[in-house]
């Protein structure tokens, strides 16, 4: 304990830039530790003021007919918090071409289509969200998005955002479990690595179809 | 906002800014008559000195009695701030602001004077009121205890810690013997920065400690009061004392001694003067015919009456409205069910099989003791067709039996239900996993002693708090943990779920209680206003009032519309562990660490009752089906069995009563107790009388 607060009183010393450890430092080193420690609840008239604006408004009408009743997903403990992973064996794909199975469940209601790079085969749903592009989807699973950068395409994507951020907000989508998909960066010279990563991270998402 | 520039006012004269100060005067007009009181500044000589003395408005002592303390010897700057314009317990309150200066201005206990003349003061006081007539004595005998506390408090606040120490050892052996728990805690805050952190003795400090005293005796006081030349003691009587005067004849120490212990006092009469509707919610009518049980299903509700020859309709025959019940649509409640009606008819049949009790018919009782529960048993609960009981446990289980040889079965995992037969009559049958039965299931989660164990109604799902703070929602179909309801950040002393489902109480060590919905994460109200902890929680049967008793030793009502407090009930000297309302709904059971019963009528706000004979923490209390027996249970080991019919005959509950808290309590707790039945060293934790009031206990062996 007293090498804890010690070390924090020089801390707070240092920064203010005195040469030595004063008696105000480790004051204020104990009382930060007390207060992370051991709070006290909420003082009366804070709780009286909260109990107003709480008591003002009228309780909520219950909607007949509507099964168990219990708060949004996301506040319950109702989600699988684990994850699946997969034995599939990495897919040779030919050309270095990644074929990606179609994981998106669900409606999605509007995906900017635009492929990034001029090749989309059949199999490759290539949907990439631009940094800052909001994805809507209105189903509850989410898209995979697999930044299609090829191995052997070098030269031909001067705009593919070097950050094929596949980060989708997780407020934008519903409220069941989000995954957070791959931050790929997709330079061409590591899509030689990034072929397994991309291909672990499918695999991660997979469980969301069963 | 007034009251924050009265500070900011009181700072400037203390820093001796005295141009400052009244130019903020001036602009803020504030020589004005709010203030309710002269608001005499001393421009005296001598510096740094001002004496204000403001009279709160709103209280019983007649027009503003501006009381200088004369400067005389004294150096100090006594501070004052202007006392509670809210007419109501929180006298003012601590204005929780980033400027330490404001706020100490605010919270600062006033220094009447000289430190070492305050044992003059007291025993002067006590002098007087030793020496008063005797119909008097015991009423003005109630200002000791607050007294001597505020001006301890005052002395240790502003450090005078010898003298602090010396005035506690003079005269904390002449205060009641109901206080001694809190004169032991008081002994140990010696220091100022005890006193921070401290919420109970904060509120304390800034709520008003309410006394009943009757007019007489209080004309009595004030004459003295005034008369002396320190009158400190009538500025500590002014600013933390509530006197609620009532005209009538004195109260005798037996009277004064059954209302007084809580740690505000007592309660005002307006506090207990709201409407409120204790009279049971109509059941729906539907039609339940005696003899086929094959035809249950198809009967519904509203359906016109069957020519049987039997007919039983389940609820109030009558179309009138009780006036004292609440509207039906009062507050949301859920639907009924075609489940919760099969229910409600099961709850028909066997009450038409149930034992009529009373004095000449006592209930069996049947003992459930966990054996070997060094998991530490801290809450059980049985359901209402008591078909399983609960256990929370201090490592943090919830532990759920099967009372009836029918074991607990858990829905089939998601792959089995896709092979049975959806359309079989059986299908609710089906889904459930006979591989898994099991008399005993254990749900893990919470991360602390679980301290409260409830059941719905609907027999689906089990609540659990505990002293991680959380309230945790299980399924029984699948024994899993659903929802953790977090709002209390410290430990949740209790929680019950509502007579009809879906709404939950929860009260904790955060001094609230907290009204839920199942579906919302968030509590519907907040139920703020204890100076202690929540330790028991309970619904009225028409679940629209919540009972809480709290570490304060009071009981009090809230209204679940609007959150509002309608009653509190002050009597019991130690914290409150068990509350019981009648069936009836018109009266409610208290039960506490003093050992003693308390009966309330809920209608009129009154102590009606007082039930002597245990010894120790009464921590179960059960009315039967009917009303007609209370069970209560105890640490002593012992159950007892009362009459409740007696009890709650002959009640007179006339207005002078209310008004002048003139309660005789007859002393019939002997012919009222039925039955002494001793376990052997096991405490009972709860009680439960069947549907066919067959009463049923629960507790945990321990061995010493």
């Amino acid at each position: 304990y007293v090498t804890t607060i010690l070390e924090d009183a020089k801390i707070y010393s240092s920064h203010a830039k005195k040469s030595s450890v004063d008696a105000d430092d480790v004051r204020l080193a104990i009382q930060c530790r007390t207060d992370q420690s051991f709070t006290s609840p909420p003082p009366r008239d804070f709780l009286l003021d909260i109990a107003r604006q709480k008591n003002q408004t009228p309780l909520p009408l219950i909607k007949p007919y509507s099964g168990p009743r219990l708060p949004p997903d996301r506040y319950c403990l109702t989600a699988p918090n684990y994850r699946l992973k997969s034995l599939q064996k990495k897919v040779s794909s030919s050309a270095g071409r990644i074929t990606v199975p179609r994981l998106s469940v669900g409606a999605v209601s509007s995906r900017p289509s635009t492929p990034t790079l001029g090749t989309p085969s059949a199999q490759t749903v290539s949907v990439s969200t631009k940094v800052g592009t909001p994805v809507s989807l209105t189903g509850q699973r989410f898209t995979v998005q697999i930044p299609s950068s090829q191995a052997a395409v070098k030269s031909a994507t001067p705009t593919t955002p070097t950050v094929q951020n596949v980060l989708i907000n997780p407020s934008l989508i519903g409220p069941k479990n989000i995954l957070i998909t791959t931050n790929m960066v997709s330079s061409q010279n590591t899509s030689n690595e990034a072929n397994p990563l991309k291909r672990k991270h499918e695999d991660d998402d997979d469980y969301d179809n069963l | 906002d007034r009251q924050t520039l009265v500070a900011v006012l009181q700072f400037l004269r203390r820093s001796n800014l005295r141009e400052s100060e009244e130019i903020l005067r001036r602009e803020a007009r504030l020589l004005g008559d709010d203030l309710g009181g002269s608001v005499a500044t001393v421009a005296s000589s001598s510096p740094g000195v001002a004496a204000v003395a403001a009279v709160p408005p709103g209280k019983g002592s007649p027009g503003g009695a501006p009381s200088l303390s004369s400067p005389g010897s004294r150096d100090q700057v006594s501070v004052v701030f202007a006392g509670s314009t809210v007419k109501g317990r929180v006298g003012g309150g601590v204005v929780v602001e980033d400027q330490p200066d404001v706020s100490a201005v605010l919270s600062a206990y006033n220094q009447q004077g000289d430190p070492t003349l305050y044992e003059e003061y007291y025993s002067g006081l006590k002098h007087f009121i030793e020496c008063s007539l005797d119909c008097h004595r015991a009423e003005l005998s109630q200002l000791f205890y607050p007294l001597f506390v505020h001006m301890y408090l005052e002395l240790v606040y502003n450090q005078h810690e010898s003298e602090a120490k010396s005035f506690f050892e003079r005269f904390h052996g002449d205060q009641e013997c109901y206080y001694q728990d809190d004169l032991r805690v008081l002994s140990s805050l010696t220091k100022k920065e005890h006193m921070k952190g401290n919420e109970t003795m904060l509120d304390f400090r800034t709520s008003k400690f309410v006394l009943r005293i009757s007019r007489d005796s209080y004309q009595l006081l004030k004459r003295h009061l005034q008369e002396k030349q320190n009158n400190q003691i009538w500025n500590i009587v002014q600013e933390h004392l509530y006197i609620d005067i009532f005209d009538g004849m004195p109260r005798s120490k037996q009277q004064i001694d059954a209302m007084v212990g809580s740690l505000a006092g007592e309660a005002k009469r307006e506090a207990n003067k709201a409407k409120v509707f204790f009279g049971l919610l109509k059941e729906p009518e539907f039609d339940v015919p005696l003899d086929d049980e094959d035809e249950e299903g198809e009967n519904e509700e509203g359906k016109p009456k069957k020519k049987k020859p039997k007919k039983d309709s389940v609820g109030s025959k009558s179309k009138k409205q009780d006036p004292n019940a609440p509207p039906q649509n009062r507050i949301p409640l859920p639907e009924l069910k075609d489940s919760d009606k099969l229910d409600k008819v099961m709850n028909m049949k066997e009450a038409a099989r149930r034992v009529r009790l009373g004095p000449e018919c006592l209930p069996s009782i049947c003992f459930y003791t966990f054996l070997n529960a060094y998991q530490g048993l801290t809450a059980v609960d049985i359901t209402d067709d008591s078909s399983m009981i609960v256990g929370g446990f201090a490592d943090s289980t919830v532990r759920v039996w099967s009372v009836t040889p029918k074991k607990l079965r858990s829905v089939k995992t998601a792959a089995d239900l896709s092979l049975i037969d959806k359309e079989s009559d059986d299908v609710l049958e089906r889904i459930m996993d006979e591989k898994t039965a099991s008399e005993l299931k254990i749900l893990y989660g919470h991360s602390g002693p679980v301290y409260g164990t409830s059941f719905s109604p609907d027999r689906n799902y089990l609540l659990s708090c505990s002293e991680d703070g959380t309230v945790r929602l299980w399924s029984l179909q699948t024994f899993t943990c659903l929802v953790g309801y977090k709002g209390h950040n410290y430990p949740v002393w209790d929680t019950q779920f509502s007579p009809y489902g879906y709404y939950f109480v929860s009260g904790g060590h955060d001094r609230v209680a907290r009204l839920w919905a199942t579906d919302h994460y968030q509590p519907l109200r907040i139920f703020a206003g204890h100076l202690a902890d929540v330790t028991c929680t309970r619904f009225h049967p028409n679940s629209n009032y919540i009972a809480t008793g709290s570490a304060d030793r009071t009981i009090r009502l809230w209204d679940v519309l609007n959150g509002n407090c309608v009653r509190i009930f002050t009597g019991h000297k130690g914290p409150i562990h068990s509350l019981a309302f009648s069936p009836n709904g018109r009266f409610l059971a208290t039960g506490a660490t003093d050992g003693r019963v308390l009966l309330w009528d809920i209608g009129h706000g009154l102590m009606v009752g007082e039930l002597k004979g245990h010894t120790d923490t009464i921590y179960a209390l059960r009315f039967s089906r009917d009303g007609e027996i209370l069970a209560s249970g105890s640490m002593d080991n012992t159950v007892r069995l009362w009459d409740a019919v007696k009890a709650f005959e002959d009640l007179e509950t006339d207005d002078f009563t209310t008004a002048t808290g003139h309660i005789n309590l007859p002393e019939n707790s002997q012919d009222l107790l039925l039955g002494t039945y001793m376990t052997k060293s096991t405490p009972v934790v709860h009680l439960h009388f069947t549907r066919r009031n067959l009463l049923l206990a629960a507790g945990a062996y321990s061995s010493q």
